[in-house]
């Protein structure tokens, strides 16, 4: 376990001491939020971010397979849309498909990643992060060096199986008491095979999954200054590119794919922060984005003989939060975001939408006695101009939060927390003006949330370090629900408006540490969700009260090891009910579910006197054939080797 | 091996629910393995879901098998069935997605060959079939029309005709291929192919209504062609050319329609209009062949609701009229069995999105 706030500061020069306040290992959020850290990456034997968070309650990762396939993510059956991905504080907008490719997102230069259902508790934050039924916060790490070694170069290496090679270089630089700055640069290259068994179209063998390869560079970089009067100021520039091939769904007697997809997507974000004395704090934010995208059917049977398209979007964003306590138990905030959002593609006869969106946001945090009373009022307006045909109308939107939670009995680690949220998601680019498949007139998509949980958190001086249980009782509202499920490959979606859809669930966490000898200890950690997720559009309709599809019933994650101070030992076992690939819950529609284990094996170790860090893992030890989505298989036993050196 | 053994379980309760779900005329016999009098409906499934199938119904037993097909072979049908037709003791049936045509007894619907339609490793997109003379002529997206052989079924040729053919019919010894150009909107194609069935060979094009993709022959040597227009500008429309002279004779402008089944004199057509509030409403139209005239615009005459025509036959032995409905294109469909006085006699619960009845009379 890393504690909040070590590894943080650029220059560890004055690292002050964590102090744990009361019974509790972990800081009582509001509102559930779970987290995962750098540590936990490798005891869950995780690639990328949607690997990562997999193991979360509530969480339900639809992967497409492979090492290329897309990965999203929907927590509590809300769909992926719901989820507002943040990184380095600012969100990763896709304003075309409304949702980010987890599978994209690599671990190599993250601190964290915590998922917040309704929002986070600190309050000064961009008006964005109040916008989404869930946030997922992605941090990246911080440059970890001292004015006495001022220079950190780490250099690393993963490879394994469908022919990966991943080398990764990173250099964390110390400039003088207030500046730092880190670069983060790695490629992965793959051929992406793999094995899978076709079910129902009578073979017995096993065929190879074909156009898996992927080539992805990303390169990351920040600088960080930091004042003695606690002003904070960053700026980040982060550029991703990459080509793949498409697999495509599995087609029975034609297991042919060609399609192409390329990706370049470039990013400046900066940050500013200052403190007052008098409580004062304002936060400053600002992004340039752009992201290309290039998909090509090189077989398509139309006059060209094929079938290239492309995407353009870019974002300019603009955040301000300020916040103030008027009294000690009272904290008040106002942020005002602006975005503007473009598109353009070589479709025939596009819309090309500009959309202004501006969100503002006043919110306040009261603490009486040991409750905590957190409340907001969201004001969404966008405005969407086109050049083409007809634009989507002007919205204006309130959604009000209300959260509360309450510690019952003093220095007991218990809390009982409560939240309402009303939110919406806005109809995507691609939802209201692809050609001949978009709706301009297409509603948002609601969202009520209504959540009562309670968290047990304790530390002990026995052998028993600590237990967290949590369980949380949630029901969600979804009207207007729009469900997008993939056709031809992943890259083309159809719409299907599913009206009206109630959520019922159940979140149940359970982490301890026992210390088994004065080195060795053992870390487990249990998730289960319950989700009970019905279409209500039409009582007439041969759906009413079925599960929406792909929302399986019961959820489980179990993870398990044990750690010394230089190895780790792990073993994390995921599973899934069944799921019906339709909104007709129909056996012959069921997607069976599926049972998954991974292994991990870390190990850190001095060599030359530099120190190295190494990992082994293997995904899928027992050979499963399963699949998330239907006709696109999951890989079988898989294996990855990595190696950092620091000098 | 646990795998093996779930599916085949959930293939059991499959047909199992299918049938739970038949209206009251079907009896509920999960292992009917019995051949006979009746009827086969295909239901093309979801794109790139494998999950096409084929219903068989048992008249004298009235009996329903979910999928006969998957029941006799132990494998799929594949993806997106488009097609299927009936020639001497077999039954071809055109599966666009697998690009495949699966040629089956047409009693047992046991796989006699699976006819590969690929070009190299891309695929053809088999579209539809007809028969003429110990042939069978299959359409495929990319631009061809294959000749394969009733006896040998080896594809003796591939006949070059317009962009993404659809639907073909036969009249005067020629073959009528609608070129469709679908897949490049908003640029369609606008021809209706000639192919004379005795050299095999494109004679001519015939300019039409753009988008053409329904082709339906009369008695009279009449050549009916639907056309979808470019949901623009240009309005759907029913061209009829005299397969005398290969000219058009007759263009009915603005005249939507999805498909076509012509029985004698009388044609009876699918579509769906749209009211005042752009809700759409199915239709069922009587069309006289001989006095190219409409005659009724409702061929339902006892209130039997549709929601979304997707497929007319008219079985010629007993003048019965079947209509699929796909209703919201993802849940199973309906076929419904009219009399030919337009009174529901019959309904059957199919796989998603039946397109077509094929009807076995002995």
């Amino acid at each position: 376990m890393s504690f909040p706030g070590m590894g943080q500061s650029p220059v560890k020069k004055t690292l002050k001491e964590v102090k744990i306040k009361g019974q509790t290992v972990t800081r009582q959020s509001i509102a559930p939020s779970q987290k995962v850290n750098s540590s936990d990456f490798k005891r869950y034997a995780a690639n990328n971010v949607a690997d990562a968070i997999r193991n979360l309650s509530g969480v339900n990762i639809k992967d497409y397979g492979g090492i290329g396939g897309l990965k999203t993510v929907s927590v509590r059956s809300l769909g992926a849309n719901h989820t507002g991905v943040f990184y380095d504080g600012i969100q990763m907008n896709d304003a075309q498909n409304g949702q980010v490719d987890l599978g994209k997102l690599s671990l190599n230069n993250l601190e964290e990643i915590v998922l917040y259902n309704g929002q986070p508790d600190v309050i000064t934050l961009p008006a964005r992060a109040y916008a989404s039924a869930s946030v997922l916060m992605i941090k990246p790490s911080k440059p970890i060096v001292s004015l006495q070694k001022p220079t950190q170069l780490t250099i690393g290496i993963k490879t394994g199986s469908f022919g990966l090679l991943e080398p990764m270089l990173q250099l964390d630089q110390a400039i003088n008491r207030k500046w730092s700055f880190k670069v983060n640069t790695f490629n992965t290259h793959a051929n992406g095979r793999y094995k899978y068994k076709v079910e129902g179209d009578g073979s017995a063998e096993k065929v190879e999954r074909k156009n898996t390869d992927i080539d992805a560079f990303q390169t990351d970089a920040a600088v960080y200054y930091t004042d003695r009067d606690s002003s904070n100021f960053s700026i980040r520039g982060n550029y991703y590119k990459s080509e793949r091939g498409l697999p495509g769904a599995v087609v029975f007697y034609n297991d042919y794919a060609a399609q192409r997809l390329w990706n370049e997507d470039v990013f400046v974000q900066s940050t500013y922060e200052k403190k007052w004395r008098n409580s004062l704090q304002l936060l400053l934010n600002t992004k340039l984005s752009q992201s290309y995208t290039r998909y090509l059917d090189p077989d398509y049977l139309n006059i060209q003989g094929e079938l290239d398209q492309r995407y353009k979007q870019k974002e300019y964003y603009l955040s301000a939060a300020v916040s103030y306590r008027p009294l000690e138990a009272l904290e008040v905030s106002y942020a005002a975001d602006a975005a503007v959002n473009q598109l353009k593609t070589n479709l025939y006869q596009f819309a090309y939408p500009t959309r202004l969106t501006v969100l503002q946001v006043i919110a306040g945090k009261y603490t009486f006695g040991r409750s905590k009373l957190q409340a907001n009022l969201l004001h969404t307006a966008i405005n969407e101009w086109v050049e083409n045909g007809k634009g989507a109308p002007s919205k204006s939107i309130l959604s009000p939060t209300l959260m509360y939670s309450v510690e019952p009995f003093e220095s007991s680690g218990l809390q009982l927390r409560a939240f309402y949220k009303d939110i919406f998601r806005n109809p995507t680019f691609n939802d209201l003006y692809y050609t001949r498949l978009g709706t301009v007139n297409l509603k948002p998509e609601y969202v009520k949330q209504y959540n009562v949980g309670a968290k047990l958190s304790k530390t002990y001086t026995g052998r028993l370090t600590y237990l967290t249980l949590t369980a949380d009782a949630y029901y969600n509202h979804i009207k207007d629900k729009i469900i997008a499920v993939p056709n031809k490959d992943i890259f083309s979606w159809s719409m299907s408006n599913l009206g009206k859809v109630d959520v019922r669930g159940i979140d149940f966490s359970a982490k301890t540490k026992y210390q088994l000898t004065e080195k060795w200890a053992a870390l487990f950690a249990l998730n289960y969700t319950y989700q009970r997720a019905v279409d209500k559009t039409n009582s007439q309709s041969s759906v009413y009260m079925d599960q929406i599809p792909y929302t399986p019933e019961h959820t489980g994650a179990l993870n398990a090891g044990v750690t010394n101070a230089t190895i780790g030992i792990f073993f994390n076992h995921i599973l899934s009910s069944n799921r019906y690939y339709l909104s007709e819950n129909l056996p012959e529609y069921k997607v069976p579910g599926f049972s998954v284990s991974d292994a991990s094996l870390s190990w850190m170790f001095k060599f030359s006197g530099l120190p190295v860090s190494s990992s082994f893992e293997v995904n899928n030890v027992f050979n499963t054939n399963y699949a998330f989505i239907r006709s696109f298989p999951m890989p079988g036993r898989s294996v990855r080797v990595s190696l950092k050196v620091t000098i | 091996m646990k795998q093996f053994k779930l599916n085949y379980i959930l293939f059991a309760l499959a047909i199992t629910a299918v049938f739970s779900s038949c209206s009251k005329n079907d009896d509920i016999n999960p292992d009917f393995q019995e051949n006979g009098p009746g009827l086969f409906i295909l239901s093309e499934g979801l794109f790139n879901a494998n999950n096409s199938s084929l219903t068989y119904y048992n008249y004298a037993a009235r009996v329903t098998v979910a999928d006969k097909f998957k029941l006799r072979n132990g494998r799929g049908l594949g993806d997106t069935g488009n097609d299927a037709g009936v020639y001497g003791s077999k039954m071809y049936i055109v599966v666009n997605g697998s690009n495949t045509v699966e040629v089956v007894n047409a009693q047992s619907a046991i796989s006699i060959k699976q006819i590969s339609f690929t070009n190299g490793a891309t695929g053809r997109q088999p579209r539809y079939v007809v028969f003429n003379k110990n042939k069978a002529y299959v359409s495929s997206y990319d631009g061809t029309v294959a000749v394969i052989d009733t006896a040998s079924l080896a594809v003796e040729k591939y006949i070059t005709v317009g962009r993404n053919p659809e639907r073909m019919a036969v009249a005067n010894g020629k073959l009528y291929v609608a070129n469709s150009g679908g897949l490049d909107y908003p640029n369609y194609d606008k021809t209706v192919s000639v192919v004379d069935l005795t050299t095999l060979t494109e004679t001519k094009k015939i300019t039409v209504t753009a988008n053409p993709r329904g082709v339906y022959a009369d008695q009279y040597g009449d050549v009916y062609i639907l056309s979808s227009g470019n949901y623009a500008d240009v309005a759907p429309a029913m061209a009829i050319i005299d397969s005398k002279t290969d000219a058009v004779t007759k263009t009915f402008a603005d005249f939507s329609a999805s498909g076509m089944a012509i029985n004698g004199d009388v044609a009876y057509i699918i579509g769906n209009s749209y009211d005042a509030n752009f809700n759409s409403v199915a239709f069922v139209k009587l069309f006289n062949v001989k006095t190219e005239t409409i005659t009724s615009e409702k061929f339902i005459t006892d209130g039997t609701a549709i929601v979304t025509p997707y497929g007319i036959n008219v079985d010629p032995a007993s003048g019965e009229v079947f209509v699929t409905d796909a209703k919201n294109y993802t849940t199973n469909g309906t076929v419904f069995c009219f009399g030919s006085n337009g009174v529901k006699k019959y309904s059957l619960t199919t796989g998603i999105n039946p397109n077509n009845v094929v009807f076995i009379n002995k």
